[in-house]
């Protein structure tokens, strides 16, 4: 059935939102992408029809005609649902700037696919760049504060940092009292957790 | 101090103290933050709470070399903080209203209300986004079909755009009495908007009163 595949695709993606991300489906996604090639070729040779037969394509209203505007609406309804795949993916990948940071974890990368990628690259960069030029870094503070420290647990080796003016060292399993800005680029790379008794 | 020289500057100072700029990025936090459309940037308000951090992180480095309290320290760093995250929430909420209506503002004269950082981030955002959707679509897609603000060749305006939902309801309360307003065209319904009272109403019937600062969202 035409269009069928094509809300496949939103289902797929529908069924598990709440910022879970699915791998691009490409196989689909090049399915849909023939069939919509298919019926702009039997919508061309139907046109084409009309045309031979020598009859105006504005008044024209035979079957010739509808078989196009089928195949015409199957089209758009096609591009309408690549469309908005592509764009809903686009959403959640604007999303992970902010929450998860400038590099992405190794599993989520590779639910991308390669324009993704580069779009999320791009993305990055244009945020960065806002960012510079008003000298001031927005992907820290997501929450409003309670109290400027926090009690935070150290979930993986990082070694010696410098916060402020003085460095510590941030071993693994280790309990440190932060400054909650310091501690926050930590927390959304997954390297830190908060420390609540 | 008696008389009624302190009394008066004591009503000076609370009167101040609804205004502070402080209270001001709050209220435009709050407003961007509920409002489903991008509203007018607060460009000179931000310059000035931006102005007054700096004055505060310089105030809490002084503190704490000439040791003062750490508590009195601590209070001004908390004060610090609370006010660059409502400054880098508004700023945030407003880069992702244009992340996802950038096309239907760029369009619209609602352009005319971002700052030029802004824009420059818009721009980018359109073409990086159009990239996107013309690698993995467009460029595919037969002959009339490859528009990427129209369905097909055949439709006469744009209709791929996301816009706002205007007609959502918001939370909203009047600082001063309005008195009656109207809220459609067809004048059926009125409501008697009190001051401090709360109303839940469709944005779009009030669009007008939030822009010019007679109500403030919730």
């Amino acid at each position: 059935m035409y269009g069928k595949r094509a809300s496949q695709l939103l289902k797929d993606q529908a069924c598990c939102e709440n910022g879970q991300f699915t791998p691009f489906n490409s196989d689909l996604f090049d399915q849909v992408i023939s069939e919509c090639n298919e019926h702009s070729l039997q919508l061309q040779s139907l046109i084409r029809k009309i045309e031979e037969q020598n009859l105006d394509m504005q008044t024209t209203r035979n079957e010739d005609h509808f078989g196009a505007v089928i195949h015409h609406l199957s089209l758009v309804r096609n591009k309408r649902c690549l469309m908005a795949y592509m764009y809903n993916r686009a959403e959640i990948i604007q999303g992970l700037r902010w929450k998860v940071g400038p590099v992405l974890p190794q599993e989520m990368q590779e639910k991308l696919n390669y324009s993704e990628e580069e779009y999320f690259k791009n993305h990055s960069a244009a945020i960065e760049a806002y960012m510079s030029e008003l000298d001031l870094d927005l992907t820290v503070d997501m929450v409003p504060p309670k109290d400027p420290y926090i009690r935070v647990r150290v979930l993986d080796d990082i070694g010696e940092v410098c916060l402020d003016d003085h460095s510590i060292s941030l071993a693994k399993h280790s309990l440190h009292f932060l400054r909650r800005t310091d501690a926050e680029p930590f927390i959304s790379q997954g390297l830190m957790e908060e420390f609540l008794e | 101090m008696s008389g009624p020289w302190s009394e008066e500057a004591e009503e000076d100072a609370s009167s101040l103290a609804g205004t502070t700029d402080v209270e001001l990025i709050k209220r435009a936090w709050r407003n961007e933050k509920a409002a489903p459309e991008i509203l007018q940037f607060e460009g000179p308000l931000v310059l000035r709470v931006r102005e007054q951090i700096q004055l505060l992180e310089e105030t809490v480095e002084e503190s704490t070399e000439n040791g003062s309290n750490d508590l009195v320290v601590s209070l001004y760093q908390m004060d610090l903080d609370r006010t660059l995250f409502l400054l880098r929430s508004y700023l945030r909420i407003r880069l992702q209203k244009i992340e996802k209506y950038m096309i239907h503002i760029s369009k619209t004269n609602l352009w005319n209300r971002l700052s030029e950082q802004e824009k420059k981030f818009a721009k980018r955002c359109t073409e990086i986004m159009e990239k996107l959707l013309e690698q993995s679509v467009l460029a595919r897609l037969p002959y009339g079909y490859e528009s990427f603000l129209k369905q097909s060749i055949s439709s006469e305006e744009d209709d791929m755009v996301p816009e706002p939902q205007l007609d959502t309801f918001v939370f909203c309360k009047a600082k001063d009495a309005v008195g009656a307003f109207q809220l459609d065209d067809s004048g059926d319904e009125i409501v008697d908007l009190v001051a401090d009272d709360l109303y839940v109403i469709r944005y779009k019937s009030i669009k007008g009163l939030v822009e010019a600062g007679q109500i403030d969202l919730v």
